[in-house]
């Protein structure tokens, strides 16, 4: 899949901005630290995580020229399934993350609970695509930082 | 508990019921599904539930259209799906996405079975009241990881076209769910789960 490919179906172009990249990044770097806070439900905990990693997906498609096109439904389901095409994320990286997209779906709509597992995996995996994501900006586009 | 499980399961055949009569859809269900075990009849009934001698009969029948395959080991006949039936592969597949559904869900999870206190289904499939393509949600008790539960029913998800759902709950926590009367929790307690390691004992 290419991101060209999914231009007017989920994706638009835009002009990448250190300045967007900057408020994602620190708005990441905020929702992991409230998903820390263990005196919040598990519930906020999970969603601020989950928060995390969406905006870390966005500043991958950011850094490309592209972001979302909130109108249409799955913009989250695209930001994660690009992350091969914009970070090099694995695709098994991948499968966890967006079975942790449905469980955030599945929480907002009907109510379901959230185990403590899913919080844990959910901050593991926004701390670590958030390591993953200054890499890639170090290594392939400083001028965004 | 194979009773049990037995008995859950059949609450949500109710599309392979429609297709298939009872032993029939029993016995293929047991045999297709494991490809490679043959098995005597006694094992067969044992495992189904169902009495010898109209088993028997059965199993006859299912050697001679060829979908079985009839093997004499010593003073015993030994039953194994054959896989040169020409529809082996499709009947199969029905099965696997119907009444053999909770079987593929159980063996993906088997390699993690021993960080796993109790796992099942519950929500529309272990209530029969799916619809093709409803989700399938899995509730687990135990030690196991969220990341590691995803990986390992990953596979399943494919082999039976819809998406696998699951919940890891720690003993502990499922614990306080329940004595905190959590109302996801007790609904599920009160309906109907079709359980693929453990029973209903081990969740109290």
């Amino acid at each position: 899949m290419t991101l060209h490919n999914l231009l007017g179906i989920s994706l638009e172009q835009i002009t990448p901005a250190k300045e967007t990249v900057r408020r994602l990044l620190d708005g990441a770097a905020r929702h992991i630290a409230d998903a820390k806070v263990g005196a919040v439900s598990a519930e906020t905990r999970f969603a601020s995580a989950y928060t995390a990693i969406r905006m870390l997906a966005d500043v991958g498609l950011h850094a490309h020229g592209y972001r979302t096109l909130t109108s249409k439904p799955g913009h989250h389901q695209t930001a994660i399934q690009t992350l091969p095409t914009t970070r090099g994320v694995d695709s098994q990286v991948v499968i966890r993350l967006d079975k942790l997209r449905k469980q955030r779906n599945l929480t907002e709509y009907t109510g379901d609970t959230v185990p403590e597992s899913a919080v844990a995996e959910c901050l593991a995996q926004a701390e670590s695509l958030s390591t993953v994501a200054l890499t890639w900006l170090q290594t392939h586009k400083t001028e965004l930082l | 508990m194979l009773k049990k499980r037995q008995s859950l399961l059949n609450m949500h055949q109710s599309l392979s019921a429609v297709l298939l009569p009872g032993y029939r859809r029993r016995v293929l269900g047991l045999l297709l599904l494991r490809p490679d075990e043959s098995l005597h009849g006694r094992e067969i009934a044992r495992r189904t539930g169902l009495p010898a001698g109209t088993l028997t009969r059965e199993l006859k029948r299912l050697a001679e259209v060829g979908l079985l395959k009839q093997e004499k080991r010593g003073n015993q006949v030994l039953y194994s799906a054959n896989r040169a039936s020409p529809i082996y592969s499709e009947l199969a597949g029905i099965l696997r996405k119907t009444s053999g559904l909770a079987d593929v869900v159980a063996e993906a999870l088997a390699p993690l079975s021993d960080q796993i206190d109790a796992a099942f289904i519950f929500g529309s499939v272990a209530r029969a009241a799916e619809t093709i393509g409803s989700d399938i949600d899995v509730l687990i008790v135990g030690s196991v990881d969220f990341g590691s539960v995803i990986d390992a029913l990953h596979p399943a998800q494919a082999q039976l076209a819809r998406e696998i759902n699951p919940k890891v709950f720690s003993a502990p926590e499922w614990r306080t769910n329940l004595e905190k009367k959590n109302p996801f929790v007790t609904d599920i307690m009160i309906n109907p789960k079709i359980f693929l390691i453990g029973e209903e004992r081990d969740l109290a």
